[in-house]
């Protein structure tokens, strides 16, 4: 019998909820906050994590990456950056338990871009979270959150998270 | 020569710091340069051994519009062949990479080697009466390697590759390719590029470091330094690293850490005619293998690469930097690909684009510049009217 019950689908549904409403607010600091002290975030393609290949797009593996990551999008990047805003679409595919209140979470998506310059929307990437979230008093918070991208080839450059 | 949008005849601004935004823009000069440029008297990078380490592996790429793949062979050899079928022309491999024991073709079951012979073709007492499997080898390209970099050429006239580069380029080139080529993949980066392939090279090489606002906010300030060009529009470039001791910008400062040997070389930006960038930035191993999707667009595929004799410390520290300082999301590099996409829609406005530092004669090709000159495109450029045989104004 599965120990996943609605409560857990609840708490990751939630923190989910709360990554894409941040990035699609583009509120690093909330986007910061979906993610603990141990947090990791990398955004990868499929064919590398296929292949074994470690280069990733994005690789924030300590939570001081994932502040940096928050200072380049916010202060560094901000003057040169073709500016665009997001619409992230998902999914969630499966759910494990791995004890101690952690849980492996899959989720697909699929991230729709409306350039600022030109108004025109077009699908920027597609592909799966690899998540494992940690979950106290219902809610949750992600320690590790892996983006592996289809969109093997990107459209353009990608200037905030996925 | 085509006219330009206006209906003249193209023709070259008569000083040699001016290009025409035209040449960006004018969709007619693709094929041209498609024959004297991508299928001409040039070499182009496909593949590093390290990329396809074991026999049977393949890596599917692109020369211009024509699509090729690099093969390793049973005998160790690495061969570039075209990607199609000697009997009726269907593309012999479909996935960018892979391993195969041999080669057939799905269609008529024709069946090739990894030398790319022949070897097995059904109802063949059927075909025309001299009809000879040695004459029906996947049509092979010529080929050269330098520390296991395999380039190709279509032309038989294309000079040796050393020739071709020369010495300073060859010597730079090496050290981006580990010293002696023995590489590791680490794993790619690729994205598609809103420009013409030209906006592309024309700013991905090397441009003024005041594009960079990281540099400054990471107390980045260049080093010593040289930029070496050559008659036929190859460009090399080296600074040393000073690096702050501090990065108050940044939580993790290792990111920028320099683990190298030697601070006097820890930075190099080459770029090859027409364009290719190879790079290696603190401890970052980077070829920027690039296909234009025609007139528009390009494909920009970063491979990043590790040393053999790298210990798991280093290997791990080159894959932090190079997921992100360099690449479509990197630190640096984001403020290039930025550029490259707003520069292609500045130069949809008339007139030319207008290089300035380090130019001392407008009327003379500058093959002397200094490290931080604009003026180290200049040479590519004049190749490239040279090589399109565009008239040049008389002054």
């Amino acid at each position: 019998m599965s120990n996943i019950t609605p409560s857990i689908i609840h708490s990751i549904e939630a923190i989910n909820r709360d990554y894409i409403c941040a990035l699609d607010k583009l509120d690093m600091s909330a986007w910061l906050g979906c993610f603990s002290q141990q947090g990791t975030y990398t955004f990868i393609s499929e064919e590398n994590e296929r292949r074994g290949f470690p280069i990733a797009f994005m690789l924030d593996d300590c939570y001081e990456r994932l502040q940096d990551r928050v200072t380049q999008v916010l202060e560094i990047q901000d003057d040169s950056t073709e500016h665009y805003t997001t619409r992230h679409f998902t999914q969630l595919t499966s759910v494990k338990e791995l004890g101690g209140n952690r849980y492996q979470a899959n989720f697909n998506y699929s991230v729709y871009y409306t350039q600022k310059d030109t108004n025109l929307s077009n699908l920027l990437c597609v592909g799966r979270y690899e998540d494992i979230v940690s979950i106290k008093n219902e809610k949750g918070i992600f320690e590790q959150r892996k983006a592996v991208t289809d969109t093997n080839v990107i459209p353009r450059y990608i200037a905030y998270p996925i | 020569m085509p006219n330009d949008t206006t209906g003249t005849p193209f023709e070259w601004p008569a000083k040699y710091n001016e290009v025409p935004k035209a040449v960006f823009e004018m969709d007619e000069l693709w094929p041209q340069e498609l024959d004297n440029i991508f299928y001409g008297e040039e070499w182009h990078p496909i593949v590093h051994r390290s990329e396809i380490p074991n026999p049977g592996d393949f890596k599917a790429s692109e020369l211009g519009e024509m699509p090729i793949f690099a093969v390793h062979g049973e005998d160790g050899t690495i061969r570039i062949f075209q990607n199609t079928c000697t009997h009726r022309g269907t593309s012999m491999v479909t996935e960018s990479s892979g391993n195969k024991k041999e080669l057939e073709c799905p269609y008529h079951r024709w069946l090739f080697n990894l030398e790319g012979d022949l070897v097995g073709c059904p109802n063949s007492r059927e075909f025309t009466p001299d009809f000879d499997m040695k004459n029906f080898s996947l049509p092979k390209l010529r080929t050269e390697e330098f520390n296991g970099l395999f380039f190709v050429t279509m032309s038989d006239k294309t000079p040796a590759l050393k020739d071709y580069f020369g010495a300073e380029f060859t010597e730079r080139l090496s050290r981006v390719l580990g010293g002696d080529g023995r590489l590791k993949l680490a794993g790619y980066q690729k994205v598609i590029y809103d420009c013409n392939w030209k906006a592309y090279c024309d700013n991905d090489g090397y441009h003024a470091p005041l594009l960079h606002k990281a540099f400054a906010m990471l107390n980045w300030q260049g080093g010593k330094g040289s930029q070496n060009v050559t008659i036929n529009g190859h460009l090399s470039f080296e600074s040393e690293l000073t690096m702050p001791d501090q990065v108050d910008a940044l939580k993790d400062g290792s990111i920028l850490d320099f683990k190298g040997t030697s601070t006097s070389t820890g930075s190099l930006v080459l770029m090859s005619f027409p364009l290719t960038v190879f790079t290696k930035h603190l401890d970052m191993l980077n070829i920027r293998y690039a296909y234009p999707k025609g007139p528009k667009g390009i494909e920009v595929h970063y491979a990043y690469f590790s040393h053999e004799d790298d210990d798991d410390e280093m290997v791990k520290h080159r894959i932090r930097q190079g997921s992100n300082l360099l690449g479509p999301c990197g630190l640096i590099s984001m403020e290039d690909a930025s550029i490259f996409s707003r520069i292609d829609k500045g130069n949809k406005t008339p007139g030319n684009a207008i290089f300035q530092k380090g130019v001392k004669d407008e009327f003379k090709l500058p093959l002397n510049v200094a490290q931080n000159d604009e003026s180290g495109n200049l040479p590519r450029w004049e190749h490239y009217r040279k090589v399109m045989g565009i008239k040049r104004a008389a002054s």
